[in-house]
């Protein structure tokens, strides 16, 4: 083996993949510098990145739930109407009958999966496709949302804006900074070390190759330096601004969700059913008990994410959630889920979405018109997956199934050490 | 690994310093929200953020903006929101501008409701916040309301209505039928409720019936101002109500509604009834001279952004801008000091006059 080959083996863990896997994270942060130089530093502004996260949270909320619908072989239409339904009665309960706003956010989880046990029971246990359920349903709940809203936009309070448009309080010190982001920062640093270390005590007892001291420096640096950086970003915003709550929401939600479709049982048959359902279903997969639970969750993560839209807006109105099933299904797809199913990641899927928020973002920042922006943004996920395609038909190897092979047991940072140890771990019995 | 542990934190202490090094803690406050007395500088960013194209004059607006303000000496960013995700799409570009530096950001609103947050983070930011012709609600950080007096319009439009169905027929009872734009725009309502004030009376006396009883603002209302949907309601109040009955007029709270309400009746066979509209389209101006549409009224767009230009100049100057109502637009948060424009009724008889100076109708009233 060439010293590079070694080397790159070494920081990106994995035999039979390479660089190529982290196409797409190269190609967002591509994207980042190239805007950053455009926009004469305004990409990277501490008031940007938050409002990016801000603006497009809900976003990629829905992307985790699509992923895990389309892994499984679904699809899922009716994310945008059921947001919108969850929203409007959302905000009808605080101001009608004057629910507590966290009592009400608790509503619409419910809400969310009532409607997901139904659609869920449509595609789990009387077959009907989900493209079809979902497309019933993306009527149904729009219908929904103006039958209950009269197509009137309403308010919500104070209190309940905080997780679309809240932010961390400011605590402790006056260091220039806003402390608790750097807190969570400091918490990210010392989780990514830990696991750097984890990972070398699991090969070490596994009788593998022991990573190179100073490889694990460097790896260690580099995620270490981007949490810095992200969290100095973060927390140097106006005064009364910090890492925004929905963020926080955001990336507590990745964390489990990534950790549930790597690392258990359950996360595991969703990805045997998508693969192959005849398969699974003869290896003692429970493929409707799956079926069902991936269109509950995903509405009930529709259902959040119309709350969070509705708290940054303030309001709940007739035009939410229009197109968002779209954005959602383009983010999963230009992370590099497979359309046939079986394949895809969460980080993945983020990856994607960050992709076009930051496009999105960045093309806006140079002042080009919706109308011009919305051509680029088909333009890149249709090249993207051709790119993918073209390569496998070439019986190359193929940048997104790549990718996904390595990100499919792994969160997007902390990249490597994972990969390693994740055969130990994933071998559930099923 | 206790020696690895050590390195690993050094190196991560160092990344630390050296990135506190060359970050600067909190940004700037800048500007402040008092910043009145000193105005800004005369080639300052002005930001525009519009609804989606869905009717001409959105377009023109923008146009007239982005030369006006280049005019001016200002640097401008005029955008639209998407057609499919508007709320989402004008929340990010507002950001966007705020982002940008922007002194004066000027929205016309595609949700009256749901850009609270957006002008909050202007306000902190000390950009001043203009809505134009829509006004934006829930908010107490709204600077400025400049539109045309609404509520006149709507009795424009409802005394117009009248005077065309009394000239066709001099005595009722007459019936018609009444649209309203969409309940998410602030101003639909207004339209609606300045239209009822004339037409309730002659309601209640029994010249006039609305033959299909749907008088609610929420029986009528039309979502998104979609011609479509207009369309579709009109088709239907035909063949539910206008089977066996000649319909005479109706209120139509625009242009773009006014002739798919139009293309329904003559869909169906029928007379084309009195119908009002508003915004002076180029179609709707060519259906009026060619006796189709009856009415439809002047907001010159080109006034209205004049207006709006000069009221980011005075704020660029330092000065307070001229308003002329300081009483009757409460946004729910403040009462919104605003500057009216007076609307004008057009029809067939007065087209020519109305839009002498006007180089794109003119030709066309000829």
């Amino acid at each position: 083996m060439s010293r590079a080959k070694d080397l790159r083996k070494n920081l990106f863990g994995g035999t039979t993949s390479n660089a190529r896997q982290f196409g797409m994270i190269f190609t967002l942060v591509a994207i980042v510098v190239l805007f950053q130089i455009l926009t004469d530093g305004l990409t990277l502004r501490s008031d940007n990145l938050i409002a990016l996260f801000q603006q497009n949270s809900y976003i990629l909320i829905l992307a985790i739930g699509m992923l895990m619908v389309i892994v499984a072989g679904h699809i899922d239409l009716s994310v945008g109407s059921v947001a919108a339904f969850a929203g409007i009665l959302v905000a009808k309960s605080m101001s009608d009958w004057s629910l507590p706003w966290p009592a009400a956010v608790a509503f619409g989880l419910l809400i969310g999966a009532a409607i997901g046990a139904w659609q869920g029971f449509w595609v789990a246990y009387v077959g009907v496709p989900a493209f079809i359920v979902t497309l019933a349903g993306m009527l149904l709940f729009r219908g929904g949302n103006q039958f209950i809203g009269n197509a009137d936009t309403i308010p919500v309070p104070e209190g309940f804006r905080v997780i679309g448009a809240g932010f961390l309080p400011e605590v402790g010190p006056n260091t220039g900074y806003n402390n608790l982001t750097l807190l969570l920062g400091l918490a990210a640093c010392a989780a990514v070390a830990w696991r750097e270390v984890r990972a070398r005590r699991t090969r070490r007892e596994m009788a593998a190759d022991p990573t190179p001291t100073w490889i694990s420096i460097l790896r260690l640096a580099v995620m270490v330096g981007a949490i810095v950086f992200a969290s100095l970003r973060f927390a140097s915003g106006r005064v009364g601004t910090s890492f925004p709550v929905s963020g926080i929401i955001l990336v507590a939600l990745v964390l489990a969700y990534s950790f549930y479709t790597r690392n258990t049982a359950g996360g595991r048959h969703i990805y045997a059913v998508g693969g192959n359902s005849r398969a699974a279903e003869l290896s003692g997969v429970k493929l409707r008990r799956v079926n069902f639970l991936v269109m509950t969750n995903m509405s009930v993560l529709a259902a959040l994410a119309g709350m969070i839209f509705v708290a940054r807006s303030a309001a709940s109105g007739p035009q939410d959630g229009n197109g968002w099933e779209l954005d959602a299904i383009a983010a999963v797809f230009i992370g590099g889920a497979a359309v046939s199913g079986g394949i895809g990641t969460i980080s993945g899927s983020i990856v994607g979405g960050l992709v076009m928020a930051v496009l999105n973002n960045g093309l806006q920042l140079l002042g080009v018109g919706t109308d011009r922006v919305q051509i680029i943004k088909g333009l890149v996920l249709l090249l993207a997956v051709a790119l993918d395609v073209y390569n496998k038909r070439q019986g190359r190897f193929s940048v997104i199934g790549g990718l996904t092979r390595s990100l499919r047991r792994d969160t997007p940072t902390p990249a490597a050490p994972e990969a390693q140890r994740a055969p130990a771990v994933t071998k559930v019995p099923g | 690994m206790r020696n690895f542990l050590g390195k690993s934190v050094a190196v991560g202490v160092i990344a630390a310093l050296a990135l506190t090094a060359c970050g600067s803690g909190r940004e700037e406050e800048p500007g402040g929200s008092d910043g009145n007395a000193k105005g800004f500088a005369a080639n300052a960013l002005i930001g525009v953020a519009l609804p989606a194209k869905t009717s001409e004059n959105w377009v023109l607006a923008g146009d007239l903006f982005t030369n006006g303000l280049t005019e001016a000496g200002f640097a401008s960013d005029v955008q639209y929101a998407g057609a499919s995700t508007t709320v989402a799409d004008q929340q990010a570009q507002i950001t966007a501008m705020i982002t940008k530096g922007a002194k004066v950001i000027v929205i016309g609103a595609t949700d009256a409701a749901q850009l609270s947050t957006q002008v909050a983070a202007a306000h902190q930011a000390g950009a001043k916040v203009i809505a134009y012709d829509r006004l934006i609600t829930n908010t107490p950080d709204l600077d400025y309301y400049v539109a045309f007096d609404n509520f006149k319009v709507g009795q424009l439009q409802g005394r117009a209505l009248l005077d065309g169905l009394k000239a066709r027929k001099p005595n009722g009872p007459y019936h018609i039928e009444l649209f309203s734009g969409s309940p998410d725009d602030n101003n639909a309502g207004v339209f609606f409720n300045g239209a009822m004030d004339v037409l309730k009376p002659e309601i209640d006396k029994g010249t006039v019936v609305v033959a299909s009883k749907q008088t609610d603002v929420k029986q009528t209302a039309i979502q998104g101002w979609k011609a479509e949907g207009a369309q579709a309601r009109m088709d239907q109040l035909l063949t539910s109500t206008y089977g066996n009955r000649e319909l005479d007029g109706v209120l139509s709270p625009n242009d773009t509604l006014a002739r798919a309400i139009i293309t329904s009746v003559k869909g169906a066979g029928k007379k084309i009834p009195v119908v009002t509209g508003q915004d002076s389209e180029v179609e709707s101006v060519r259906s009026i001279m060619a006796g189709e549409q009856y009415m439809t009224i002047n907001k010159d767009t080109r006034n209205l952004v004049r207006q709006t230009i000069a009221m980011v100049k005075a704020l660029q100057a330092g000065q307070t801008p001229e308003v002329n109502d300081t009483k009757s637009y409460d946004n729910g948060s403040k009462v919104v000091d605003t500057y009216l424009l007076p609307p004008v009724a057009v029809t067939k008889a007065n087209a020519a006059e109305a839009y002498a100076d006007d180089p794109k109708l003119a030709p066309l009233t000829r």
